[in-house]
């Protein structure tokens, strides 16, 4: 990567690459910028507003997210002020009437001195704990699922199943839970099957133990898309330990 | 995403490779520009784990102990055999990872996970053919060994050289 | 139908088609915008169309139906030519007459005519009534002249006249034509609109797109709706002139699913327009391609926000996008995209067929030009107005509106749709223009302006716009999304009774952080009716936390019902209304309410003749 635009941040120069976010550039020299909805996987969209930085424009400065500000040359951020802590802070008291039951944001809240919520609980917030980031939705998409989607808008935006019908493309990745900031996804597993938005997956077990691997349309789906064929996941990980040091021993002895 | 004929790989080619006096080289083919490899002698191991335990020690979070990326699996009485990651040329992890968030880091040579990157999904767990890869519950990642970048503590502190970074 | 092959063969079209139409004696215009449609201006077409068969007059005279003359209060309305006499809320009983009278003599019908408010002062012409007196119809004019789904009778007016003077012109000339006009985009922002021509022109791709924004959400304004309606070929004719400058080849208009009307006729032009060679490739034998398509949306206005209205024109969710890259750089489908509002497209053709002196000679020194409103509310004339910029809103409010309704005392004018906001009496001498609006809380946005007498509650105001706002915020910003929710919560807390000075506090921190954290204009502008409320209104809030009052008597939670027994004759009236038989009386006895049964639905108080009811 080539490096051709500086930017300032906090007063520091840096020099960084077109088309980087100020989020990414940001956190790479050093400055803590807290956010809830950015993964680097995924497109940003600025939806959790906790990622506030102020940037110099003339004489003014506005009030910006940084995950989705790309760099331009000459540019001056601001990651820590007043200002925007009391923001940030306005922001998590925000969100925590919508997930009051997060352990993760309530702990961020109480960094910016939110220990007791002012605003009483959103109501019908569905899934419970949700705080609409849409990391689920750009995630699934971005593996090539798209089962889950971004339904209704303003006060009545929820994450779901499309037309709430049960999806068809859901393959029990889990991907959705794992990125959840909130762990608001329910997920539900047992040595034979994976319960997910509705949909009960039977698990490929290994053929040795037994235990489970992975869910059969995940595999389906991976042996489509991913390039390797179905023999690559038919023994689980311990198996697979055990079965290279036996053959490892056996060269060696 | 379609197959990659050149990703294809099968297990028996990606077998580890034996040289000079069973030293087994982490990588079936040295990466070019790393001068150094993890060699693992099981013929020295004594089985005292503590190659686990640094580890465990060194890949902690916030005060817990992680997960061990080596693992001792004993063969018979008095034999020993290491088994951790072998930082494939041709690694199937990374083939299939659907975020390319596993990808060979220049100066060590390892395949590492960018944590930024990897969304939890757990498919490269799945597809290594040796059960090096990981899925960590709490972080809700993947987790692999990362030759500890560039000073691999296991070999660092492995009392009988059965483990040597050289 | 004639292929038009250049500005020549437009020409001759012209005087041909005007010859045609002088050979009618006399010309009946009738209105057949929605408004007048609701009041059954269909009905009046018909008959008279029947009665001018009848006395065998189709070779002198003229029937046309037209678009909205915005008087929509007043409809349906007929308007005769020579003579411009405009009858208003005609009946189809009154045909015969009109015929009789007013088209086979030259007789007026008094009973007609638009009369002043007291009933002494008749107008018997157009010019003369004081609702169109004061206007200035640059771009309405039009409307009430040409039938919309007719392109000779745009022709007639002098249409696409303006488009062939651009091809002569040329891009460069057009564009600084423009510029110079001062011309701001009608859609809220007010960004100069040939800058952003300019900077769409500028770029390097070579595919580039228009858009017409005409997804007109704000609750009560109908301007654009108007516009496409009443003349859909000068939106046409403005897109193509922006075709020219711009160099694109397509076209998009983006109309709310709301407006079939709109839609229909709007087609129906489009589909003129093609096989008039208006459309299509090698227009005027020019060697421009340029084509329109018509996209609907689905509902959200949320979209009316140009980047949310791109993403839904791409198929996806209406959400606006972080910006620059600006659409004029990196708009729909990632190409450079020029995206108007209706009512900008509308001022296109008149600026460059009378140049840019002539319109920058109307307005203010910021703002140019003319800007139509939908005015609404409690003013005796409801309508739409076409005004210089700059005008004051007591002129609007008061010359052209009439004023208040049944004489009470104006209170505030909301101008900006939902989130504008609301200017008190002591504001009307401002000029209305948008650097003065934004500067005194409110703003200009696409012309929505609503009149609030005494009896409105100005808290009640702000929580009904929140209400609004927070079920069409997009739901991306935590800001926007549970900032509304929680501040709409807030605002019922205070009207139910429960706010203190605390509320009103954390109302005014949440605003700040809603207006400063928010991605579009939409969720930073989406305070404002608080934010202004709270600006002029501060005691009426006070009321409401300290005494727990509403002065208006709107808040039902604050206020209780009672029969002054002076007052009360015992008509019983109200004992029969009232839904919850909160009321005991009998005949010719004092009345009274039962509070606890009372569900302050102000039955009572709208059916007692002797005023006895009262509001504490």
């Amino acid at each position: 990567m080539e490096m051709t635009i500086q930017i300032k941040i906090n007063q520091m120069t840096i020099a960084v690459s077109e088309g980087q976010f100020v989020l990414e550039v940001a956190r790479n020299a050093g400055f803590d910028i807290p956010s809830l909805c950015h993964h680097d996987a995924v497109e940003p969209i600025g939806a959790c507003r906790i990622c506030l930085v102020e940037q110099k424009i003339g004489h003014e400065s506005v009030l910006t997210t940084a995950c989705n500000l790309v760099v331009q040359e000459g540019m001056e951020i601001f990651t820590d002020s007043a200002e925007i802590r009391a923001h940030r802070a306005a922001n998590l008291e925000l969100l925590l009437a919508r997930a009051p039951g997060s352990k993760k944001l309530r702990e961020l809240a109480s960094k910016y001195g939110i220990n007791e919520p002012r605003h009483p609980p959103i109501q019908d917030n569905y899934p419970k704990d949700c705080i609409l980031c849409e990391l689920c939705v750009r995630v699934c998409s971005n593996l090539g699922h798209k089962a889950l989607a971004v339904l209704g808008r303003g006060d009545r935006k929820r994450i779901g199943l499309p037309f709430n019908q049960p999806s068809e493309t859901c393959v029990g990745c889990g991907s959705c839970r794992s990125v959840c900031p909130t762990d608001c996804i329910f997920m539900r597993d047992t040595p034979e099957t994976r319960t997910i938005w509705g949909k009960t997956h039977r698990f490929v077990t290994c053929k040795q133990c037994s235990a489970p691997i992975m869910t059969y349309e995940h595999r389906a789906f991976a042996v489509a898309n991913n390039g390797l064929g179905e023999d690559y996941y038919d023994v689980c990980e311990s198996c697979k330990q055990v079965a290279a040091s036996r053959r490892f021993a056996s060269v060696v002895w | 995403m379609s197959a990659n004929p050149a990703n294809k790989l099968q297990p028996a080619d990606d077998l580890p490779r034996l040289s000079g006096d069973v030293v087994l080289s982490a990588s079936r083919e040295p990466v070019a520009h790393t001068a150094k490899v993890l060699a693992i002698n099981p013929r020295n191991c004594t089985g005292c784990r503590t190659c686990e335990v640094t580890c465990s020690f060194v890949h902690s979070t916030a005060g817990r102990l992680g997960r061990s990326h080596i693992r001792i699996h004993p063969q018979g009485n008095d034999r020993f055999v290491q088994i951790t990651c072998l930082q494939c040329s041709n690694a199937a992890c990374a083939s299939v990872c659907p975020m390319q968030a596993l990808s060979r880091e220049p100066a060590t040579g390892a395949i590492i996970v960018d944590p930024n990157r990897c969304v939890g999904c757990a498919l490269c767990e799945a597809a290594c053919p040796f059960g090096h890869m990981h899925f960590d519950g709490e972080s809700r990642k993947a987790i692999k060994c990362d030759l500890c970048a560039g000073n691999p503590a296991c070999a660092h502190f492995c009392p009988h050289k059965a483990l040597e970074w050289r | 139908m004639v292929v038009i092959k250049n500005a020549e063969h437009l020409e001759d079209w012209r005087t041909e088609l005007l010859v045609k139409t002088t050979s009618h004696r006399k010309s009946i215009s009738v209105c057949t915008g929605t408004g007048c449609m609701a009041l059954g201006s269909h009905k009046i077409l018909e008959a008279l169309r029947a009665e001018i068969e009848h006395h065998n007059l189709d070779a002198e005279v003229e029937l046309r139906p037209t678009g909205c003359h915005g008087f929509c209060e007043r409809g349906p309305l007929v308007l005769l030519r020579p003579g411009n006499i405009l009858y208003q809320r005609v009946q189809p009983g009154d045909i015969a007459e009109i015929i009789s009278k007013s088209v086979m003599s030259d007789e007026i019908i008094d009973r007609l005519l638009v009369t002043s408010e007291d009933g002494k002062e008749k107008y018997p012409t157009e010019s003369d009534i004081p609702f169109y007196r004061h206007q200035q119809r640059l771009i309405l004019k039009n409307n009430g002249l040409i039938n919309p789904n007719s392109l000779e009778d745009y022709i007639q007016n002098g249409g696409y006249r303006a488009f062939g003077k651009a091809l002569q012109m040329g891009a460069e000339r057009v564009l600084d034509q423009i510029i110079r006009s001062g011309l701001r985009g009608r859609g809220g922002g007010g960004f100069p609109t040939g800058k952003k021509w300019e900077i769409c022109r500028s770029t390097k791709e070579r595919e580039r797109y228009l858009i017409c924004n005409a997804d007109e959400g704000d609750p009560g304004a109908f301007m654009d709706r108007s516009v496409l309606e009443g003349n859909p070929h000068c939106v046409i004719e403005g897109m193509l002139i922006g075709a020219l400058v711009i160099g694109a080849q397509v076209g998009f208009v983006y109309v709310r699913q709301e407006y079939p009307l709109a839609v229909e006729r709007l087609n129906h032009a489009l589909t003129q327009a093609r096989n008039c060679g208006l459309l299509g490739k090698d227009i005027f034998t020019s060697g421009l391609n340029f084509d329109i398509q018509v996209h609907r949306g689905g509902g959200a206005f949320v979209c009316g926000e140009e980047s949310a209205l791109i993403a839904s024109i791409e198929g996806r969710r209406g959400v606006p996008r972080k910006r620059p890259p600006y659409p004029a750089v990196s708009g729909l489908w990632g190409r450079p995209t020029n995206i108007n509002n209706v009512e900008t497209w509308a001022n296109i053709p008149p600026i460059v067929d009378q140049g840019s002196d002539w319109y920058a000679s109307i307005g203010t020194e910021s703002s140019r030009g003319t800007k139509i409103f939908s005015l609404v509310g409690k003013v005796n004339n409801t309508g739409l107005v076409e005004v210089p910029m700059g005008m004051s809103l007591r002129s609007i409010v008061y010359d052209i509106g009439g004023g208040i309704r049944n004489h009470k005392k104006l209170k505030a004018v909301q101008t900006g749709g939902p989130s504008g906001g609301c200017l008190p009496e002591e504001k009307l001498d401002i000029p209305v223009d948008f650097d003065t609006l934004v500067r005194e809380g409110a703003m200009m946005g696409s012309g929505g302006m609503i009149v609030m007498d005494e009896d409105t509650c100005m808290v009640d105001v702000a929580r009904y716009f929140l209400r609004f706002l927070k079920s069409e915020s997009c739901g991306n910003c935590t800001s926007c999304r549970d900032g509304l929710i929680v501040l709409h919560q807030l605002l019922t807390d205070i009207t139910e009774g429960r706010g203190n000075q605390q509320t009103l506090q954390t109302i005014q921190n949440l605003a700040a952080t809603i207006r400063a954290t928010s991605l579009c204009a939409l969720g930073r502008t989406s305070v404002n009716p608080v934010l202004s409320t709270l600006r002029y209104f501060y005691n009426e809030y006070l009321e409401h936390t300290q005494n727990k009052r509403c002065p208006a008597g709107v808040c039902k939670a604050l206020i209780h019902y009672s029969i002054d027994p002076d007052l009360c004759n015992g008509c019983t009236l109200c004992v029969k209304h009232c839904p919850s038989k909160a009321i005991e009386g009998q005949k010719k006895q004092v009345h009274t309410i039962d509070s606890e049964l009372c569900i302050k639905c102000n039955a009572c108080r709208d059916v007692c003749k002797q005023h006895a009811v009262s509001v504490q």
